[in-house]
């Protein structure tokens, strides 16, 4: 055995390149499974734990049932704790602030979620309940004290250090009225509730936190410990509802856990793109692996057929090449963990920047490191065993002459028939069967793969076909040694089949990665166009009053400036159901200034419409929500607001992606009116047509940056920063493309070199003929640009196909509406690309060709 | 004026330690028209000589001159192109491409050479009629006989009406009564088209359909023979099977 091994050994080293490919096949699969299966742990386990420790040991909370109308009274708290099973009614009120000095600068990030504030979290607690639901790890100093109206503040400690805050000493903050000086009496740890806004958190007794930030005797929050025998399932939901009935409908009372569901969705979606490549990298690993083994298999066929005369069995020959790639498989895998545990870390800071939500790293859980090395080598083993049972095919006798090319009609005919079936198959699902979300796009998207692969069992049927269709423009190419490569094509139809279904596979990656990142830029785009416009977008961490406005018109070199204010509201539908909407106040008149909706289908005069929203209850909807509905101007939309339910006019249909589509615009009057909420979320800037944008900007925030904690940004900026996200997580998926691109690359590489080695001779009796080396580049230049345009064109008509299948999942399982646009340049650069690579990859085994010694050739037999 | 003609060609192979003077300095010349026969035990060096001869290798030493060009001082493709033009090669496993027909197969040599091949049409025709294949045209190689691939071969190699054609064993792989036709048929290739013809064989059957035999041993011309034209082939056999007792052994 252990001499075996090392025979094995042997000849892997005999031939380095080879066996560098069948490696990088195994690593590829083992180190992209690996680190897509420790992303996706510690994301979820990032997310469960934000969600499930900062909301502790939490049974309900209940809120108000407008969370945007924020706070209620106080009062209600003993009403809560007098419903039986109800066994603490722990109080907690919130507010996004700032450190007033500035070493903590007024950020915002820019995510998928929005534009989400940066600044410093605060909850007011009271100390002596809030144990009971929450766990603040304390690292240094002391809690807050019984007295719930000290001035003190805990922080977490990593953010004290960050912004060189010491235990003992005070810290400012920007409250409503200026600042409040907070004493920092301890310093809890990065856990728990400690996780929340990223750990720029800290807690404050809950009176002095009404104080400071003027709210008096309200909350926002109250969590619920239920009585330890009512925390079944079947007891809580009888609780929640003996409460709801209790407290009202003014009130929401939920379960913690429904705060992370949307996150979770989200997760879960992006989860599913990853384990699809994870599935494709596997798929390419085996390719690799496959194509390598087998050309080892021809290259020894005249090796092999000598040690079966000299009595060695079939079985010792398969065995002899299974257990090569057993021993490779060990090193494959040993890397492919290395290498995985670094891609993780990659892959993580993406995912943080597509949630906008730290995730640390889990332990490796040794599962996962077991699994993936078994997938790795149980992969190979498979990827092995065709080229290693045709190894144990060749007969001694077979092994002294050449090969031919004995592609069994059968099994081209049974290519044909279950490719046919698998692509009529997945075509009913996807147009004649509609199944119901959300399973729908899952099964499509099933459908789309199955469709792949009834397509790549119809190229061994095909290539005659290709190579007809493309016969005159490679003899314009290459000539008509060129025209006698392409006819090649039809020899080893399946070697080709599997490469063509790389570049394929690549090239449909290429398309619906393109598609998908085209229409998110479209998208965003769209509504950061609506969402801001004017040149300068001028935003705080904490709420701006509305005498801004006048400020900021008076600045030097402005010309207007408009108040925005996003609220979350909810629509009453017709059978008395709630449905969650944004609305976005504008006051038309200042407004119209500044920018301007972009109407459409709508009937009238511009003019007219935001004279309409002027004069209240009137609104204008989403093209979104118009389609969704069937709403048309003139309709009535019923909104929930502090007065009750009320309906509004709707004046136009306008184009906004604010919050996906679901946004219906308000005017400034309504919004004090009807929601009572007089502050602004952002203001719009118009700059004089001959001021200096830059300067503008720099003088308000000389004048206003700090001392109202603004933060402006000119339009250009945001929208680029927007957009930059975009382009971020996008390049992941392009990396992943690129990947897939070499594999099949190299799959070129070996499939004519292959091709070259089984040909020699014949290609030593074209040179014999007088065919030059030049001839008899451009003959297997030829033969590879077919196979390049057959994968480009297969990869092209199925990633149309996958792409659009990829955004309807987008939209139905993340909840966006994103418009599919043909991606034309998608289409052309990875054509182009597949073109390319098979040419890239072709100059080698051409070269091979090329140099060959004719008299060596002619007598290989 | 030979139209071929070898001088003092020597080639030597380095196989590690040893050295093989497969050729040790050979002299030969052939007229056109002429139709040769190499003969000589394996090892002797006749597939050198053809090589040689037919510029698919170049000589340690020595000179082959080949209607009017000396191909040392050639680079690959001008040699390429006297091949291309001036030599037709048959070989002993008949090396037709399993993809094209029988007439696109006769045709290759024009393919590469990027002639019009409807200009050639009557002359395909001609030649297949030449060759007896004018009903299997359209077949593919792997529907044809071991014969009547080894058919095609000639028909390729005569259709660029080359100034010599040379065969490597031509009938190795086949049976006697195939072997007999393709003999006849190259016999007859000399004598209706006057192609001159190089036929590397150990069979003195084969040999025996020439105008003359080239004795090769041990890389030297051992021995030569010149038939009449009225000889007839059993003569011309005897006196074969004769020559070849007389010479002896290698050393
Ligand atoms: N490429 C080569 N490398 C080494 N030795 C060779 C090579 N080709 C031929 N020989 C040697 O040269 C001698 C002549 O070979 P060859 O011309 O093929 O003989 P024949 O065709 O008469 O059987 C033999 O001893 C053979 O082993
Ligand atoms: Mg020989």
């Amino acid at each position: 055995m252990i001499q075996n091994i090392l025979l094995a050994i042997r000849s892997l080293i005999a031939r380095p390149l080879r066996t560098l490919l069948t490696t990088f096949g195994i690593v590829l699969g083992v180190a992209v499974i690996l680190s897509i299966n420790i992303t996706n742990r510690s994301t979820l386990a990032a997310i469960t734990r934000l969600f499930s420790e900062s909301s502790g040991r939490t049974n309900l909370v209940v809120t108000n049932a407008d969370l945007t109308l924020g706070g209620f009274d106080e009062g209600i708290l003993y009403r809560i704790s007098s419903v039986a099973g109800v066994d603490a009614a722990v109080p907690l009120i919130q507010s996004q602030t700032l450190l007033a000095d500035d070493s903590q600068r007024n950020e915002f990030n820019v995510s998928f979620f929005g534009i989400v504030p940066g600044g410093l979290l605060v909850y007011g607690i009271d100390p002596a309940k809030d144990t009971l639901v929450r766990d603040y790890k304390l690292e240094a100093g002391t809690f807050l004290t019984e007295d719930p109206n000290e001035f003190h503040i805990v922080l977490v400690r990593e953010f004290a250090e960050e912004n060189n805050l010491q235990l003992g000493k005070s810290v400012t903050i920007r409250t409503p009225a200026g600042s409040a000086r907070l004493k920092i009496i301890g310093l809890i740890s990065r856990e728990g509730p400690g996780q929340l806004n990223n750990g720029a958190f800290g807690v404050v007794p809950l009176d002095t936190a009404q104080k400071i930030f003027e709210r008096p005797n309200e909350l926002d929050q109250v969590d619920i410990l239920a009585a330890e025998e009512n925390r079944s399932p079947q007891e809580l939901d009888a609780l929640k509802a003996s409460l709801q009935d209790r407290i009202g409908v003014q009130y929401s009372v939920i379960f913690p856990a429904t705060q992370g569901k949307r996150v979770s969705q989200m997760v879960s979606g992006y989860q599913t793109g990853l384990n699809i490549f994870s599935i494709i990298a596997i798929f390419a690993g085996a390719f690799l692996i496959y194509n390598a083994f087998s050309m080892t298999v021809i290259e020894r066929t005249r090796e092999i057929g000598m040690l079966r005369t000299l009595g060695m069995t079939r079985w010792q020959v398969m065995k002899q090449i299974l257990l090569e790639a057993v021993t490779l498989s060990i090193a494959g895998s040993a890397i492919g963990i290395g290498l995985g545990i670094l891609l993780a870390r990659g892959l993580i800071r993406v995912t943080e920047v597509f949630l906008a939500q730290d995730v640390s790293d889990v332990a490796i859980p040794a599962s996962a490191l077991i699994s993936s090395a078994g997938i790795g080598m149980i992969v190979t083993l498979l990827a092995t065993i065709i080229p290693a049972w045709q190894a144990g095919r060749i007969s001694p006798l077979e092994a002294l002459r050449i090969r031919g090319n004995s592609d069994d009609t059968i099994a081209i005919q049974r290519g044909l028939r279950i490719g046919t079936a698998f692509m009529l198959g997945s075509l009913i699902v996807i147009f004649l069967l509609p199944i119901p979300e959300p399973f729908g796009s899952r099964v499509n998207n099933m459908a789309v793969l199955g469709m792949m692969f009834g397509g790549a069992l119809l190229i061994p049927a095909s290539v005659g076909l290709w190579e007809r269709l493309t016969r005159a423009s490679v003899r314009r190419m290459y000539g008509r040694e060129g025209q006698l490569g392409s006819r090649n094509i039809e020899r080893s139809r399946w070697r080709t089949a599997l490469t063509v279904a790389a570049l394929m596979i690549g090239v449909a990656m290429i398309l619906s990665i393109r598609a998908v990142t085209i229409a998110f830029d479209r998208d965003i785009r769209s509504w950061i166009d609506v969402y801001i416009g004017g040149d300068l977008f001028v935003f705080s961490s904490i709420p701006m009053r509305n005498d801004l406005q006048a400020k900021l018109a008076a600045v030097p070199g402005v010309d207007a400036v408009t108040p925005i204010r996003y609220l979350d509201i909810k629509r009453v539908k017709p059978d008395g159901e709630t449905e969650p909407l944004a609305l976005t106040a504008v006051d038309p008149a200042s407004y119209s200034q500044v920018t301007s909706f972009a109407f459409t289908d709508s009937v009238g005069d511009p003019a007219d419409f935001l004279a309409q929203l002027a004069g209240g209850d009137t609104i204008f909807v989403s093209s979104v929500l118009a389609e969704k509905y069937g709403l048309k101007q003139g309709d009535t939309l019923t909104l929930k607001t502090r007065r009750g339910e009320r309906k509004f006019k709707i004046a136009a249909i306008v184009v906004d992606y604010y919050n996906r589509g679901m946004v219906v615009q308000g005017s400034w009057r309504d919004l004090k009116r009807y929601f009572q909420v007089n502050d602004a979320s952002a203001y719009l800037v118009q700059v004089e047509s001959d001021a200096d944008e830059t300067a503008v900007q720099q003088q308000i925030d000389k004048l206003y940056g700090k001392r109202r904690n603004l933060t402006i940004q000119s339009n250009q900026t945001l929208k680029s920063s927007a957009l930059n996200l975009i382009g971020q997580t996008s390049s992941l998926f392009d990396v992943l493309a690129f990947i897939a691109m070499i594999v099949a690359s190299l799959g070129v590489v070996n499939t004519m070199t292959m091709n070259v080695l089984e040909r020699t001779r014949e290609l030593g009796m074209l040179r014999s003929l007088g065919m030059t080396r030049w001839q008899m580049t451009k003959m297997i230049l030829a033969e590879a640009l077919l196979i390049g345009v057959i994968g480009g064109g297969l990869g092209l008509l199925f990633g149309l196909f996958q792409s659009r299948v990829v955004i309807s999942t987008v939209n139905s399982t993340a909840g966006y509406d994103l418009t599919y646009i043909i991606p034309t340049q998608g289409i052309i650069v990875s054509l182009v690309i597949a073109l390319f690579v098979s040419q890239l990859a072709a100059i080698l085994p051409a070269a091979r060709a090329a140099r060959l010694r004719i008299i060596e050739a002619i007598q290989f037999e | 004026m030979p139209i071929l003609e070898a001088k003092a060609l020597r080639k030597i192979f380095k196989l590690g330690e040893h050295t093989v003077h497969a050729l040790a300095g050979v002299d030969f010349a052939i007229e056109k028209g002429e139709f040769v026969a190499l003969m000589g035990r394996s090892g002797s060096g006749k597939s050198t000589l053809l090589h040689l001869i037919g510029g698919l290798d170049r000589p340690t030493d020595g000179e082959v001159t080949l209607a009017g060009m000396q191909l040392s001082l050639l680079d690959d493709d001008k040699v390429t192109l006297v091949r291309r033009r001036n030599i037709g090669f048959i070989f002993q496993f008949f090396n037709l491409l399993p993809t094209l027909s029988t007439e696109e197969n006769v045709a290759l040599p024009l393919t590469i050479d990027g002639k019009d091949l409807n200009a050639y049409q009557e002359q395909i025709t001609t030649l297949l009629r030449h060759v007896g294949l004018e009903e299997r045209r359209r077949h593919k190689p792997d529907q044809l006989s071991g014969g009547e691939q080894q058919r095609v071969a000639i028909a390729r190699a005569l259709v660029t009406q080359p100034s010599i054609v040379l065969a490597d064993e031509p009938t190795g792989n086949l049976d006697s009564k195939n072997s007999t036709a393709i003999m006849e048929l190259l016999r007859r290739s000399c004598d209706e088209l006057q192609q001159t013809i190089i036929v590397v064989t150990h069979d003195p059957r084969a040999a025996a359909y020439a105008d003359r035999a080239v004795f090769l041993r041990d890389g030297l011309i051992a021995k030569e023979l010149r038939f009449k034209k009225s000889m007839k082939v059993d003569e011309r056999l005897s006196t074969i099977l004769k020559t070849m007792e007389n010479i002896p052994e290698q050393s």
